[in-house]
């Protein structure tokens, strides 16, 4: 019993990380119609790039502040100069290849300058575990099913009440018909792209002093993050958030209870299937529209 | 120059390497109401998406509003007055009939929320079938309906110029019934007017000119009048001697 207690603990707070990835390859999708593989890296600029800025001596809240901004700004390099000129005919994968290549060209270059090895990132939510019955958690896993409701949220009332959110939405629905209303689609989607670098920096803040942040720290997650936004469908802020943790809860339970090695395994068979039953996703919606 | 509001010279547009425009010299007064006919697959759609913005011309040259506007993104011919009702309506299905009015002035959207809720209101005057629905979303309207959307979002952003492509596109002749005399009243209120129409007689029967479209080339172009009397207007267009 203690024992599936904290599965789901620390399923929870996995499954949230898969979450908040999968939310921002939703954004990006939504803006764009493309993937951009470099999201898994631009996760783990998040936490190296705090990691690296407290070392140069500047104090948690700005080195994350900081380390988050510059991931905004190489969200938004790569839709401009990796995705958009690869992505201009309605049939485009071109993108596909370029953000495979900048994204393994963005974590060796990381491991070329900050080193192969993870470093800790300390914060005081991970100096003491809770006790919850006979199992233990760090407050810092527990701030991470938090930050992602609270992204699901904050993205929402962004896509419905805001102008900006709005006209994304309206890029995302037809971006001809986006321009023609005198929407900036290329613009819209480069802010989409820049959102969602901050918020896969984000996330890989809040995770690294978890896991320790390294140059590799993006790279499963990463696919994960992908395979839980199409499992969801790519429609909606919570269907993605649902199915991330919904996945992780699984794979630790795969774990505990099986072993880690039969974890992917097992969980990306069981995605598989879940495709095959669902080719729309679980979440994916039925157009409204009539012609 | 400066009497027309749209002037076109020498227009091209190549889909790679396949030419759908090639070459077509086209000008709309100022508060003119202006119709392009011609089949399916005669360049018109093209043409207009060159006009507003949506494709880039191979060739040629385009005025709007005294200024060159060659190769101005869709957003930047908004901003400069020129609103086009694209083909198939592209309503935002997933948005409400007043979300998809207010965007339809979305440069003004905080900046002047009084005046588009007047421009809104005056629309609703125009289509009152709208107001009914005004909390609906835009994927729920019938065909007709979604049409009217279309124009009134166009309206909203006060277009000095105002492209339809395919007005009739899948509607039926009473909702034409209730269109036409619409466009007609703002023409008169000195709203100038493109109308792309595949159904000549409806465009020949509202507008002042008209231009027919063939292969890519206006091979046609003058006062409606004169344009409906012509024999080959006659035969292909308007089903005399038995022609569809």
């Amino acid at each position: 019993m203690e024992a599936i207690v904290q599965y789901l603990l620390t399923g929870l707070s996995a499954g949230s990380v898969y979450g908040l990835i999968a939310l921002g390859f939703y954004v990006m999708w939504s803006a764009a119609k493309a993937v951009n593989f470099t999201y898994g890296d631009v996760f783990m600029l998040g936490g190296v790039g705090t990691v690296v800025l407290m070392e140069l001596g500047l104090p948690l809240p700005v080195a994350a502040a900081t380390a988050i901004a510059g991931a905004a700004v190489v969200g938004a390099i790569v839709e401009r100069v990796f995705v958009r000129p690869f992505n201009r005919e309605a049939n485009s994968i071109g993108w596909m290849l370029t953000t495979i290549a900048v994204g393994i060209m963005i974590e060796s270059s990381t491991t070329a300058t900050y080193g192969p090895l993870g470093r800790p990132l300390p914060t005081p939510l991970v100096e003491h575990p809770i006790r919850i019955g006979g199992s233990g958690i760090y407050p810092q896993e527990l701030l991470l099913p938090v930050a992602a409701i609270a992204a699901t949220f904050a993205l929402e009332f962004f896509y419905k009440r805001t102008v900006l959110g709005r006209a994304m939405r309206a890029v995302s629905f037809n971006r001809v018909a986006a321009g023609l209303v005198g929407i900036d689609a290329d613009r819209i989607t480069l802010l989409a792209f820049a959102i969602a670098g901050g918020l896969g920096a984000f996330a890989g803040f809040l995770v690294a002093p978890v896991v320790q942040a390294s140059a590799s720290m993006g790279v499963i997650v990463g696919l994960k993050g992908f395979m839980v936004a199409i499992i969801a469908g790519i429609a909606n802020a919570r269907g993605v958030v649902i199915v991330g943790i919904l996945y992780g809860v699984a794979e630790k339970l795969i774990e505990g209870f099986l072993s880690t090695a039969a974890r992917d395994a097992i969980g990306f068979t069981l995605m598989i299937l879940l495709l095959l039953l669902f080719p729309q996703g679980l979440f994916g919606r039925a157009e409204v529209r009539k012609v | 120059m400066s009497e027309a509001i749209l002037s076109l010279s020498g227009v091209r547009v190549a889909y790679g390497r396949i030419e759908a425009v090639r070459g077509v010299d086209l000008t709309v007064g100022r508060g003119a109401f202006v119709g392009v006919i011609g089949s399916n697959g005669a360049g018109k759609t093209s043409l207009m998406r060159a006009i507003s913005g949506v494709l880039r011309p191979a060739g040629g040259t385009i005025s709007f509003d005294g200024a060159d506007v060659t190769g101005q993104k869709s957003h930047q011919m908004v901003a400069r007055g020129l609103a086009m009702v694209p083909e198939g309506r592209m309503v935002f299905a997933d948005q409400s009939v007043r979300d998809n009015l207010v965007l339809g002035a979305y440069s003004r959207i905080g900046k002047d929320d009084a005046g588009i809720a007047a421009d809104i209101d005056k629309v609703l005057g125009l289509f009152p079938r709208l107001s009914e629905r005004i909390d609906q979303l835009a994927g729920t309207l019938s065909g007709g309906e979604q049409q009217m959307l279309a124009i009134a979002r166009g309206l909203v952003s006060r277009p000095k110029l105002l492209v339809i492509d395919e007005l009739s596109l899948g509607l039926a002749p009473k909702i034409l019934d209730l269109l036409f005399p619409v466009l007609t009243a703002l023409n008169k209120e000195g709203l100038s007017i493109l109308l792309v129409e595949q159904m000549a007689s409806y465009a020949l029967a509202v507008t002042e000119r008209t231009y027919v479209m063939e292969n890519g080339r206006v091979i046609l172009d003058g006062p409606s009048a004169q344009v409906a009397a012509d024999p080959r207007v006659l035969d292909a267009y308007l089903g005399r001697r038995g022609a569809a």
